[in-house]
């Protein structure tokens, strides 16, 4: 049980001490910072061509519609059929889809991520491309097998939008018989995972064969470039359909060893709205009722979490357990109340972990290293994202490394316990991010050791000062006229 | 525990040793108070370390609010803050209707931490506030009681304020009400006032003044300041110990403190327009005629003067009175208040103001209570009363008639023992000083050097009292042997361990809970949180529409809006009777007819406490009854409080209650789909009844929420098109528009009234598709 007080929570940082030149140097170290990512960004979007010489020889493709999201992994055969030798591809995405897509990967045969960057393609205004570099180039002839991974959030529409509490969730999935790609497919099969025999009813273009929780499709041969065909498949999907609206992820650090991490997260559910009332009656004799909705989900947190609070603003939510296990702190976080369809919640998730496993230095340089954003439950998908990281007072030279694009906000300052200038704070921003994108980002920045000293020679003084006030004023006497006992 | 720890220091400080240097005693009063406070603050964090830092019960919880309204609004925001969110559709001007001294403290001490770059959140700072005062109190009753009596004795009462059960009851961690602060402001001002009538001096009396106008800020309670004084003043005069002194320093307190106290919104022109506050007006009118008479006096000193001072202050009383009489007669001044007439008489309160008497704070207090928060404190208080009155001086008159009107108002009523409990503890303290006195003198030195090295001791204090109050008590000590000295040392140090014991008892088990969080102990004694209000308040808050309006009974508006931060139809400020008993009509009326009550007030969702599933007896069937009096009062014709009762006169809920009962809206919804709580299914453990009336439907509501132990349960109510329709067959929904047209046109022409007309053109053009309409 966690009972955790806000008082009792609240981080001390006694890490930032003074530097002389922040102000200025940081605030045209950070404009150069930003100029060059959005130099760097708008590099990015560079335009390519569709090179005819590539071939799909083969794509496996499946699509997994057991959880909230719809998870695309497509094993590809790339067959070089032209002349010169290939140094990367494209993928495409749907027009009609680009705006649920939270995740493109790609990996390559030992399981390696290879790089992949947004572009665009004259002429196809409306699909997403993105290009994926081969680790070595592709010759003539020869073959080489990739896998890419592509995740969508919201894909999956509740269908009857609206439900009672007892009925089971329906979901729809519309997407595209045939792999779309750029690309001439020679050959291509098609696996829908649904996890479950209750279907309403799928698409049934022939050859498909459909077997306890997955419908296949193909194999299909010879599909040109770009051709679209819907695929639909309507099936009962009672998995958590749970959206973080959003999150807000502070990072303190403090150079005395602790860094504070607190999230304040909004969810929703997304699911089929409930429909009529609520009964605790149902909801008690039954465990099987309400099977949309959600009672608890398990957030996993860095193994060396401590000091964990789970609250919201009328105080701690009483209703949780934390488990400690050998690599991560599994926390059971039920919220105040079961959450059916379109209900909503908000808390505040915060915790301790030693800085000595995230922060890194070499004299006064130093690198902090951690994810932009945590695990929050199994299969998450967040609208959006807001990660602030607090530095000590005085840091300077504040460089950003992000995995993924990200946009950076403008910096400001906080202050907290015995700062005097402020501590910079750094803030950045995504939209759709899924577990996918649970990767570190690394921050460097100077801090002059020296400057520890800051904070305790300011409470000495302090004391120093209001003990000398106190002998001075107890030595003297204010008082018009004298008093009697002097007298005495 | 932590008082018999400090106790012997208290006591220590009048031992010869000590006496030598004046900083010695200065350092164990230093010691001692700043032990007090600890003591003081340690012992209210019960429900922090139990529970967690949070704001308790109802009221504190509107406080909570307007204090982070204020927090992030700023002051004059405010003054003019108009609250739509509370008594709709009224409303509420809370900036003319509130005491801001408490917010404005938590607010000033969140600006200073701010400023100083501690970012402490208003919560704490609200949570830890009246633990935090608690340490002041003592401190302003320690100087109370040496201006009294002695520095020894002020340490005692220090000591004993700090930790007793009366005041930690209003002022553990979480209970940020206005009583927390008040009492703080209240010991000072009459430590300020004693000062001011010991010397005379204007200065003391502008301090008295300006601790009176922080009082009258904080709490309505002020009324007992701007009684007690003048009461003091009066009986001065009575006793013929008018002085130059006391004219100066009451005329001064009374004008400033009348100017200060209007500066208060919600006090406004209540200091001169209402009989609670004539006698301060009265008291300073007749000592101004005293003054001028004894001038007079002073003038011609002859015997004859005499007499006419006499008789010229009688007339002068007589015609003070008859003035105010006649005022309050022509309502230039408004008579009594209903709530100050139930101090008089205990019964009034029933009869005509149920509300009132609902509040269980209000009921007059038992025997029981009075040992329960004093403990051993209510014993030994007349000890040093009488003291007081057998060494009178002008000080000591005040004591006298402070603990005298506050042991009556303490019986009145249970919430006024918080009044008692401070001049208890200050009397205590004497009595407690003068028995270490008597028993420890002769085992450090002779009598006589005592009394030179007491007055030495205190030469930075008022040295002429001290000698006052020892020279009697001297003599009286001589006889007592060794082993009575030693003998009751030991029973007094016993009596105070267990005084201590009990106060840390009575603070850890009756007044530390939180009451919004509830703990249930299993049999292995294992600890089950029961947090079914937090549930429902934050279900509120996040799904309903942000203007949703929510009925509930007013003891859970503050709540609704503090943490559900949704509209209320009524809240614990309990202003407006009438509306109250409107939400208490719907509750005790039937269906169809609440629902009228609750379309006509815009009412979304109802809120009612259930306590049947877990055994909580404060939920709503518990405080029906109240409802039924309260509407009753408002509305004879519709409800009557019999109809509720068996023929038999009791009040039940099994088979065996009456019909009335039975269909009223608050127990329909109580036990709406109630089956749980183990056997048998739908047995109410609260009053141990299988409810009478079982496996209805609602017709008008449907169950929104309720919480996991059915504590809390809301209902929304539905609109006029969800129910009452008559069920139609799939093959029968089509809609024919021709039909419906020609029905519909002979109803618009027979209905007068504009509304179901609405929308429906008189020759409308019809439009049809690839045509021209042809202008005639």
């Amino acid at each position: 049980m966690m009972a955790c007080t806000s008082a009792h929570h609240r981080r001390r940082c006694l890490s930032n001490v003074k530097s002389v030149t922040m102000p200025v140097t940081t605030k045209i170290l950070f404009c150069i910072v930003t100029v060059l990512y959005i130099v760097i960004k708008s590099e990015s979007l560079s335009v390519d061509n569709i090179s005819s010489d590539v071939k799909f020889k083969n794509v496996d493709r499946t699509i997994d519609l057991t959880s909230q999201l719809v998870k695309i992994t497509s094993k590809i055969t790339l067959e070089n059929s032209g002349k010169s030798p290939v140094k990367n591809f494209l993928l495409a995405v749907e027009a009609s889809t680009k705006n649920n897509l939270a995740f493109v990967g790609a990996k390559d045969n030992s399981n390696k991520d290879l790089r992949i960057a947004e572009t665009t393609v004259k002429g196809y205004d409306n699909v997403k491309f993105w290009r994926v570099e081969l680790k070595e180039t592709l010759n003539a002839g020869s073959t080489v097998s990739i896998t890419t991974d592509t995740v969508f959030t919201k894909a999956l529409q509740p269908y009857p939008t609206a439900i009672t509490q007892q009925e089971d969730q329906l979901v729809k999935y519309t997407g595209n018989l045939y792999v779309y790609s750029p690309y001439y497919v020679t050959s291509q099969k098609t696996n829908v995972v649904i996890n479950t025999k209750n279907v309403e009813s799928f698409t049934k273009i022939k050859p498909f064969s459909q077997q306890d929780g997955t419908i296949q499709y193909g194999a299909y041969s010879n599909i040109a470039p770009f051709t679209e065909k819907e695929l639909s498949v309507h099936y009962k999907n009672n998995s958590p359909f749970l959206t973080v609206t959003r999150i807000e992820r502070l990072i303190e650090v403090s150079h005395w060893g602790n860094i504070a991490i607190e999230e304040l997260i909004e969810v929703e559910h997304t699911g089929a709205k409930l429909k009529g009332p609520f009964s605790r009656y149902d909801y008690q004799q039954d465990h099987h009722s309400g099977p949309a909705s959600v009672r608890s989900y398990k957030t996993f947190l860095p193994a060396s979490a401590s000091d964990v609070y789970y609250r919201d603003t009328n105080g701690n939510i009483s209703t949780s357990n934390m488990k400690i296990k050998k690599d991560s702190v599994e926390l059971d976080l039920r919220p105040r109340y079961p959450l059916f369809g379109g209900w909503r919640t908000h808390y505040t998730l915060g915790y301790n972990v030693p800085s000595y496993e995230y922060l890194y230095h070499s004299g006064n340089d130093y690198l902090l290293k951690m994810r932009v954003i945590d695990h929050i439950f199994d299969d998450m998908q967040v609208d959006e994202l807001t990660t602030k990281i607090i530095l000590p007072e005085g840091s300077t030279g504040i460089k950003l490394n992000v995995p993924y694009p990200v946009t950076r906000l403008a910096d400001s300052l906080h202050y907290t316990y015995l700062d005097t200038k402020g501590r910079p704070v750094i803030t950045f921003k995504k939209t759709n991010l899924v577990e996918n994108h649970i990767q570190d980002f690394q921050l460097r920045y100077t801090f002059p050791r020296l400057l520890m000293l800051q904070e305790p020679l300011l409470v000495v003084g302090f004391l120093y000062a209001l003990f000398l006030c106190v002998i001075i004023y107890v030595r003297l006497d204010f008082s018009i006229h004298k008093s009697e006992h002097h007298k005495e | 525990m932590q008082a018999s720890a400090v106790a012997p220091p208290g006591n220590g400080h009048n031992k010869g040793i000590f006496h030598n240097t004046a900083g010695f005693s200065t350092l164990i009063t230093v010691t001692v108070l700043s032990l007090a406070w600890l003591a003081g603050f340690a012992s209210r964090l019960f429900a922090v370390i139990r529970f967690e830092s949070i704001i308790h019960e109802f009221d504190p919880w509107f406080n909570y609010r307007s204090t982070a309204y204020m927090v992030q609004h700023g002051f004059y925001n405010f003054l003019n803050w108009f609250d739509e969110r509370a008594w709709y559709p009224l409303g509420r001007i809370v900036g003319g209707t509130v005491y801001p001294g408490l917010m404005i403290t938590s607010g000033t001490i969140h600006w200073i931490l701010h400023t100083l770059n501690i970012p402490i959140h208003i919560r704490d700072i609200c949570v830890f506030l009246a633990p935090v005062f608690s340490g002041l109190t003592a401190i302003a009753t320690y100087l109370l009681t040496s201006e009294l009596w002695s520095r020894g004795a002020g340490l005692f009462a220090a000591c004993f304020i700090a930790i007793i059960p009366g005041y930690s009851s209003r002022s553990v961690a979480g209970s940020y009400d206005n009583e927390g602060i008040a009492i703080f402001a209240l010991q000072f001002t009459y430590y300020l006032w004693l000062k001011s009538v010991k010397s005379g001096s204007v200065f003391w009396s502008i301090c008295t003044a300006l601790s009176y106008f922080y009082m009258v800020s904080a709490w309505g309670g002020y009324v007992f300041i701007i009684n007690l004084i003048p009461l003091h003043v009066f009986v001065l005069l009575i006793m013929g110990r008018f002085s130059q002194r006391v004219f100066v320093s009451y005329t001064v307190f009374y004008i400033v403190g009348l100017l200060l106290s209007m500066q208060i919104p919600f006090v406004g022109f209540q200091p001169i327009r209402t009989s609670e506050h004539m006698a301060a007006s009265g008291v300073f009118a007749l000592l101004m005629a005293i003054g001028a008479l004894k001038y007079l006096h002073s003038l011609n000193p002859k015997g004859q003067w005499k007499q006419l001072l006499i008789v010229g202050g009688l007339l002068a009383a007589g015609v003070v009175f008859l003035a105010v009489v006649l005022l309050t007669y022509m309502g230039v001044i408004a008579p009594w208040s209903g709530r100050f007439y139930s101090l008089w008489d205990t019964a009034y309160a029933k009869i005509h103001i149920p509300i009132i008497a609902s509040v269980s704070e209000h009921q007059p207090t038992t025997w029981s209570s009075f040992f329960f928060d004093l403990h051993v404190l209510v014993c030994t208080f007349p000890v040093g009363l009488w003291y007081c009155i057998k060494n009178i001086n002008d000080e000591r008159v005040f004591v006298a008639l402070y603990a005298l009107s506050a042991v009556y108002f303490a019986g009145v009523m249970v919430r006024l023992m918080l009044t008692l409990t401070p001049v208890v503890c200050v009397l205590s303290g004497i009595a407690f000083s003068i028995l270490l006195d008597l028993v420890l003198r002769e085992d450090e030195l002779p009598a006589p050097p005592v009394e030179t090295d007491e007055s030495k001791n205190l030469y930075d204090k008022a040295g002429k009292l001290k000698k006052r109050t020892h020279e009697p008590v001297a003599p009286s000590d001589a006889g007592l042997g060794m082993n009575v000295r030693s003998g009751t040392l030991i029973a007094f140090m016993i009596l105070l361990m267990l005084f201590s014991v009990h106060c840390t008892w009575a603070t850890s088990n009756a007044y530390s809970s939180p009451s919004i969080v509830l703990a249930s102990y299993g049999n292995d004694g294992s600890r089950r949180i029961l947090d079914d209000f937090r549930e429902a308040y934050g279900w509120l808050s996040q799904n309903t529409a942000d203007d949703a309006r929510i009925m509930s009974w007013w003891d859970y508006g503050y709540q609704i809006a503090g943490m559900g931060n949704r509209t209320t139809l009524v809240d614990n400020n309990t202003w407006n009777n009438s509306h109250i008993a409107l939400v208490g009509k719907a509750m005790a009326s039937n269906e169809s007819a609440a629902y009228e009550i609750m379309s006509m007030l815009d009412v979304d969702y109802v809120l009612v406490i259930f306590g049947g599933a877990i055994g909580y007896s404060g939920d709503d069937i518990n405080k029906f009854i109240w409802m039924v009096r309260i509407a009753e009062g408002e509305h004879p014709k519709d409800i009557h409080e019999a109809d509720y009762f068996t023929e038999r006169g009791e009040y039940r809920v099994d088979s065996e209650a009456s019909k009335t009962m039975l269909n009223c809206l608050m127990y329909k919804l109580s036990y709406y789909r109630y089956d749980s709580g183990g056997s048998p299914p739908g047995y109410d453990r609260t009053r141990g009844a299988l409810p009478g009336n079982r496996g209805f439907k609602l017709t008008y509501l449907e169950e929104a929420y309720t919480t996991e132990h059915w504590l809390v349960r809301i209902y929304r109510v539905k609109k006029p098109d969800e129910f009452n329709r008559p069920r139609l067959p799939l093959a029968k929904r089509s809609i024919s528009t021709t039909n419906i047209m020609s029905k519909k046109l002979p109803v618009g022409n027979e209905q007068v009234t504009s509304k179901r007309r609405k929308g429906l053109l008189k020759n409308k053009p019809t439009v049809v598709k690839g045509k021209k309409v042809r202008l005639e």
